[in-house]
């Protein structure tokens, strides 16, 4: 028998047999030590702002990387620059670099907080989630709105918050009035009153 | 012993992988044409003998825990975008006979035409670089993040190796034929 035609009965062999040998990822195994956890839950230390998050991507902060774990049925048009797409059941896939920076995105921000829960489990410590998800991301930086009745500090420190949206192609606007003089300060620092208020996340 | 991903081991693997495909007349214009034209099957043979041998090893390697799979890279997919840079890819393959691992294995062996390839390569990556902020929403478009066979399909992952092997096999006996024939 020639060597091409052995190879090829040793590669049908092996191809006929792969289907029960099961699968070739391993399972992941991982622990959790909770009062770690809780504490870096507690200190806030688990989650990034949409605003940080933009800022972040726009410094081209070194290893950062931002994983999207929205199905193909969430994608709503909005989708964060440079983010990688990876499906939240192959979590135990995605090996980080050393150096690298997660910050795991999804549409609410629930998963993405399931997610960092489990990638805290698996060891890795730099892992953050966008804690309002996407919708975050679509309303702080893809579309902030400037209260109509805004004082002069507020609308100086929403231009801020302005730049960056439209770096991101983003459409800042003004909103309605809100009715207490706009006292608040912009999106990523105290930000109450000037920017309409939203509620996100878990 | 030095890390996997030093600049000297690429380069080793570079210099065989160009020495493999000089060895399998890979670097000749004239046998990558005619597989366009149905004349020459040797670089459909090699690669899918690459892509069988390497799949086979990475699927029976890793279940036997000798390589971790989980930790082979898998490139992002971007469907439309990636499907018209294949047309593109193909049209540059058909017109200089080469792709940019077999043009520059040409060019090493001192080949015209793997340097002009070669060279044609380097302005088509700057050109690219350069209307990348145009090209971009488009470039972005249809993404459905790192997706392999077996995630596409649904099916367990050693039913697309055996699927794979079997499709493979097939069409070497194929070809086989037709190289009689004619």
């Amino acid at each position: 028998m020639s060597a091409p035609r052995a190879l090829g009965y040793a590669a049908l062999a092996l191809g006929l047999a792969a289907p029960f040998a099961g699968s070739p990822y391993g399972s992941a195994r991982g622990r959790i030590d909770v009062d770690e956890l809780a504490g870096v839950v507690a200190r806030g230390e688990d989650h990034v702002e949409a605003i940080d998050l933009a800022q972040r991507i726009r410094a081209r902060q070194p290893g950062l990387r931002v994983i999207d774990l929205r199905t193909n049925e969430e994608l709503d048009g909005y989708a964060i620059p440079g983010a990688e797409r990876h499906a939240i059941d192959a979590l135990s896939r995605l090996h980080p670099a050393p150096g690298d920076t997660l910050v795991l995105v999804s549409q609410a921000g629930a998963h993405a907080a399931q997610a960092w829960v489990l990638l805290r489990a698996l060891g890795w410590r730099q892992v953050y989630f966008l804690r309002g998800g996407m919708d975050e991301w679509r309303d702080e930086v893809m579309r902030p709105e400037l209260a109509a009745d805004a004082d002069e500090h507020a609308r100086r420190a929403f231009e801020v918050v302005a730049d960056l949206s439209r770096y991101f192609g983003g459409a800042p606007g003004i909103g309605p009035a809100r009715g207490d003089g706009g006292s608040g300060a912009p999106p990523g620092g105290e930000r109450k009153g000037a920017v309409r208020p939203r509620r996100y996340g878990c | 012993m030095m890390p996997s991903d030093s600049p000297l081991v690429a380069f080793g693997i570079g210099i065989a992988f160009g020495v493999a495909l000089e060895r399998a007349g890979l670097a000749h214009a004239p046998t990558l044409a005619g597989q366009f034209y149905f004349t020459d099957f040797t670089v459909f043979k090699v690669m899918f003998s690459a892509l069988v041998t390497a799949m086979l090893g990475a699927f029976w390697l890793s279940r036997l825990g000798v390589i971790e799979l989980a930790a082979v890279h898998v490139p992002q997919t971007w469907l439309l975008p990636q499907v018209v840079g294949g047309l593109v890819f193909g049209l540059g393959f058909v017109v200089s006979g080469l792709c940019p691992g077999t043009g520059c294995a040409a060019a090493a062996s001192g080949r015209l035409d793997g340097l002009s390839t070669v060279l044609g390569m380097f302005v088509g990556v700057l050109a690219t670089g350069w209307a990348y902020p145009m090209l971009e929403p488009f470039l972005v478009r249809t993404a459905y993040g790192p997706l392999t066979l077996p995630q596409a399909l649904g099916v367990p992952y050693g039913v697309v190796v055996c699927g794979v092997v079997v499709v493979a096999l097939g069409a070497f006996r194929l070809v086989e034929w037709q190289e009689r024939r004619t």
